[in-house]
């Protein structure tokens, strides 16, 4: 009698978020091992206009492959720590690391779900919020459990980027042997970093570094995430516009679904990239450190001797 | 009337005749324009003779009855030139040294997106998307 009262203690005490969490687990999960193939639209409303994209998507076995009808020769092979981008027949840049973090708690929690219809079948839509913020909404299919819409919020409510569905096939094949493209190993893990442990609800998971010398942390909310990099040279990205955040100075570059931003400091180049919503980006980098200009001389000598 | 501001110069410079410079004494008698030019020639040159002396660093100028000068006693010289070719050259690198070096976003997405995918909510929610684009140029 006493350990019932005690269980029956313990589900009373039990934070109704951490149930709510490991349902938005069971579902992305779920959407992870679904196999199929679909063509998706991403429309994402940045501070620098609309930045949107069509993609063609197969997912087998947590692998996804994706292509773009304006691109026929380029595909990207994603999935289990590898990502391979391919052009042409040639690998254009790839890289495989291994997770050695633990999968941090969401900070996320979802609804009971709604019964919906989409692209005709039947569907669950969810809604994911934390701290009372509406952040995303999700429809799931009801018979495999695909992902078939998500749309991210600002704070403020407003639409960030939705992807979505156009056309969905269930019972497509999966990729073939010769879609699968070597994936050169890059990273290590166990690396050690001065980076924070956790930045703006975000927690560092892995540090990485590979041969070119980048250094990388990834961090997580346990939906939206972000790499911080940390390179010996100065970075300059090749697109981009400067943006003023906290009276710091950045380069910014959105692309569908997607945001990078880099600076310069007193020891080298920084980069963040990440599908974070731009509401966060500012407490985000302001536990990052700050653009400094590394001045002529270290500019030159990094320049001559790296 | 002739004045002799030519003679003037030769006469301070010890370079006149006896003849010579009789004739300029007995013109500076009747000419008061030459007298006032002698007086102000003979205050400029006193004010420089009263100068000091300097005495300059060993090897700065070369001894007179040396012709050839030796290439050790430059050394302070070649020195100084070495060292504003160097700092031009360094100004000149810093100048056309690019500002930084250029990584591509495929570079910092391979790694986002390697990572990424063993995120749990690595999906059709979350898969980076390469800048086609740029891929396409």
């Amino acid at each position: 009698m006493r350990r019932l009262a005690a269980f029956v203690t313990a589900l009373v005490l039990l934070p109704a978020s951490t149930a709510f969490a490991t349902e938005l687990d069971e579902l992305l999960e779920e959407s992870r091992e679904a196999s199929y193939s679909a063509e998706q639209v991403i429309t994402c409303s940045t501070p620098d206009g609309v930045h949107d994209a069509v993609i063609e998507l197969s997912q087998s076995s947590g692998e996804l492959h994706v292509g773009a009808p304006v691109a026929p020769g380029v595909e990207l092979a994603a999935g289990s720590g590898g990502w391979t981008l391919v052009r042409e027949g040639a690998v254009v840049s790839s890289a495989n690391v291994e997770g050695t973090g633990d999968v941090p708690e969401p900070r996320y929690s979802v609804d009971d779900g709604a019964d919906t219809e989409y692209l005709g079948r039947d569907a669950v839509r969810y809604e994911m919020a934390g701290d009372g913020v509406v952040r995303a909404e999700l429809v799931f299919d009801a018979e495999i459990g695909a992902l078939l819409r998500v749309v991210t919020f600002n704070g403020d409510g407003s639409v960030y980027c939705e992807r979505r569905f156009i056309t969905f096939d269930p019972e497509a094949p999966p990729p073939g042997d010769e879609e699968t493209t070597e994936v050169v190993r890059s990273a290590e893990g166990g690396v050690d970093s001065d980076l924070p442990d956790t930045l703006a609800g975000f927690e560092r998971l892995d540090v990485y570094e590979d041969d070119a010398g980048f250094v990388f942390a990834y961090y997580s909310d346990g939906f939206f995430s972000f790499a911080v990099f940390q390179i010996p040279s100065l970075l300059s990205i090749d697109t981009g516009s400067p943006v003023t955040l906290a009276d710091r100075v950045y380069t910014r570059s959105f692309s569908p679904g997607q945001v990078t931003f880099a600076w310069e400091t007193r020891s080298g180049g920084m980069a963040m990239v990440g599908d974070l919503p731009p509401d966060m980006h500012e407490e985000v980098l302001a536990g990052l450190p700050a653009p400094q200009d590394p001045g002529l001389f270290r500019r030159l000598w990094r320049s001559l001797f790296g | 009337m002739t004045h002799l501001g030519e003679m003037i110069s030769a006469y301070l410079d010890g370079e006149l005749s006896r003849p010579e410079i009789e004739q300029l004494l007995i013109h500076l008698d009747g000419c008061g324009r030459c007298a006032a030019d002698m007086q102000d020639a003979q205050i400029v040159r006193s004010a420089v003779r009263s100068l000091p002396l300097l005495e300059l660093p060993a090897g700065l100028v070369p001894e007179a009855e040396t012709e050839l000068v030796s290439l050790h006693r430059n050394r302070g010289f070649l020195v100084g030139a070495a060292a504003a070719v160097v700092a031009l050259v360094i100004a000149i690198a810093a100048i056309v040294t690019p500002s930084a070096a250029t990584v591509s976003l495929e570079e910092l997405n391979s790694r986002y997106g390697a990572r990424a995918s063993l995120d749990p909510a690595f999906g059709p929610a979350k898969v980076v998307v390469p800048d086609l684009a740029q891929l396409l140029e």
